[in-house]
């Protein structure tokens, strides 16, 4: 029997749900949302659970997809519809988990609307500013790249300072880069099984559909520069890196891979991009792992490494201690759902599910092999 | 017991200076002075600033900070009586001072709310009247410069110091 059908409108109908919970969340501070007037929960076990159980529909339609991409069962076609279900989420509520939605357009709004240096003024100079009343970074300037206060121009005049418009403009714009990456990764794959690994991760979905971050549009960039190399299309492969770079920064990990592969075109000599993919995976992870020390580790920063997942031919365990890893990642946002503070057993509790599980199951592993070996 | 008490009360009060009128605002640290080698770094940097200063806030904190640079920059050169270059600072200073007013006339006029730069205005203009006031006190009123090599040049040290009293009072 084939189940594909009954699964796509399974799928539609828990993403319809996501879209109306994710508006339990809402600020009433927002005023530019009064109108959708949802209501207002303050039992915060009760939002808990539906996060939980928002984060557990994911996977489990993440991975029954996935199962069917990868048994090939289903019918031509299904990542391409997969994909497009997940538009439903552009009507999510973007600061469910984070509102850093608020601070592109604030530093927008301070760029193209105030005409100031968004490195030099903050938003809460601009005090009668509706948006800085719920806002939670009025205080810092800039924190992105040229580059992408440059792109964010584009949502920003579209939107004629509509708030309501500007948001959703600037959802748009972040799940387009996010079909752009699908495709790209396609592209260089051809494989739709492995790009569906990334494209399907809960943790994508979930921080790109509904967080609307713009690790995305980086990561794109980035993976762009890579595709230019291939092609020995040097100058523009530097060009997307530099803006890549020019986003959030953290790309600049990749920069010795680069140099690396660019180096071996120079002398024309072979690459192998197995290699080269493999170490954008392990520099990418390997700044996620630092980001402990600047602030702290934010789930969307999984996004840095699991955009070369499909590129990679890992052994099932590792391929699972990273699936364990990421989706744990999701589940870093319940100690201070619950608890409704940052500070307390909150940052111990985030530790804990973050690496714990992990820890866990590689230990389980190891002790398997060993069990296995002496058996 | 009690005499040793008002005689460390009476060291503490003699010791530390009496302050009249004070300000919470904080100038910066004086920074490279002319003839050293930085100065000119400095220079090129300050012609550059205004481009990375674009904007009615930018380019308000831009001028305040040039010239709190550049009064501070005067004071250390009245107090090591390089008169002359402690002129020129001090004009300088006065030049970026005399733009705020504008600065801030303009982000009104963009419909910027402009009470909190206002009030950091005032501060900062309290604090300079503060430190010219220092420098009149310690300086003589007028003063004959005589370099090595040129005509000697006589120097209204106070009428200047009145003139940047005034920018800062308006």
């Amino acid at each position: 029997m084939n189940l594909f059908p009954l699964s796509l409108i399974g799928f539609g109908i828990f993403l319809f749900f996501v879209v109306i919970f994710s508006y339990f969340f809402l600020d009433p501070e927002i005023s530019y949302l009064a109108f959708i007037d949802p209501p207002h929960i303050q039992n915060r076990l009760f939002l808990t659970s539906i996060y939980i159980f928002c984060i557990c529909g994911c996977i489990f339609f993440s991975l029954f997809f996935m199962r069917r991409l990868y048994k090939k069962q289903s019918q031509k076609g299904l990542f391409q519809k997969i994909l497009l279900f997940l538009l439903i989420l552009l009507f999510s509520y973007p600061a469910m988990l984070s509102y850093d939605i608020y601070n592109y357009i604030a530093t927008s709004k301070v760029t193209f609307l105030y005409l100031e240096n968004p490195y030099i003024v903050m938003p809460i100079e601009f005090s009668t500013d509706p948006l800085i009343t719920f806002m939670h970074a009025a205080n810092k300037t800039a924190l992105y790249g040229p580059v992408w206060i440059l792109l964010t121009a584009v949502p920003f005049f579209l939107g004629f300072n509509n708030f309501v418009a500007t948001l959703l403009l600037f959802k748009t714009i972040i799940i387009l880069f996010y079909f752009a990456t699908v495709v790209l990764l396609l592209k260089m794959t051809k494989d739709s099984t492995k790009v569906a690994l990334f494209a399907l991760h809960p943790l994508v979905i979930i921080e790109t559909f509904i967080g609307s971050h713009n690790d995305i549009v980086m990561m794109f960039l980035a993976l762009l520069s890579f595709f230019m190399l291939k092609e020995k299309r040097v100058l523009l492969a530097i060009f997307f890196l530099l803006a890549s770079f020019l986003i959030k920064y953290a790309t600049f990990a990749l920069i010795p891979i680069f140099v690396y592969a660019v180096y071996r075109i120079v002398v024309k000599k072979p690459i192998d991009w197995g290699k080269v993919y493999k170490y954008g995976f392990i520099s990418m992870f390997f700044i996620f792992l630092l980001s402990f020390f600047r602030e702290e580790i934010y789930p969307w920063y999984a996004i840095w490494f699991l955009v070369f997942l499909p590129f990679l031919n890992l052994r099932k365990y590792i391929l699972t201690s990273i699936y364990i890893l990421t989706i744990s990642l999701l589940f870093r946002y319940v100690p201070y759902l619950v608890t409704g503070s940052h500070f307390g057993i909150t940052p111990y509790a985030k530790w804990i599910i973050t690496f714990v599980p992990v820890l866990f199951y590689l230990v389980f592993q190891k002790s398997k092999n060993v069990w296995l070996r002496q058996s | 017991m009690k005499n040793n008490l008002i005689f460390f009360l009476l060291l503490f009060f003699t010791i530390v200076p009496p302050v009249f009128s004070a300000s919470d605002y904080v100038l910066p640290y004086p920074s490279s002075m002319p003839g050293s080698k930085g100065y000119m770094f400095d220079q090129v940097q300050e012609k550059l600033s205004p481009l990375w200063h674009f904007g009615d806030f930018g380019s308000f904190k831009n001028n305040l900070y040039y010239a709190d640079k550049y009064i501070v920059e005067a004071k250390v050169l009245f107090e090591y009586n390089q008169y002359l270059l402690a002129t020129v600072a001090l004009r300088k200073s006065d030049s970026y001072f005399s733009r705020l007013e504008n600065n801030l006339n303009n982000a009104s006029q963009n419909g910027k709310d402009i009470t909190q730069k206002r009030e950091i205005l005032m501060s900062a203009s309290q604090k300079h009247v503060d430190i010219l006031t220092d420098i009149a006190s310690n300086t003589p009123e007028d003063f004959l410069w005589v370099p090595e090599d040129n005509l000697p040049t006589k120097l209204h040290i106070h009428t200047m110091i009145e003139e940047s009293l005034h920018i800062r009072r308006q």
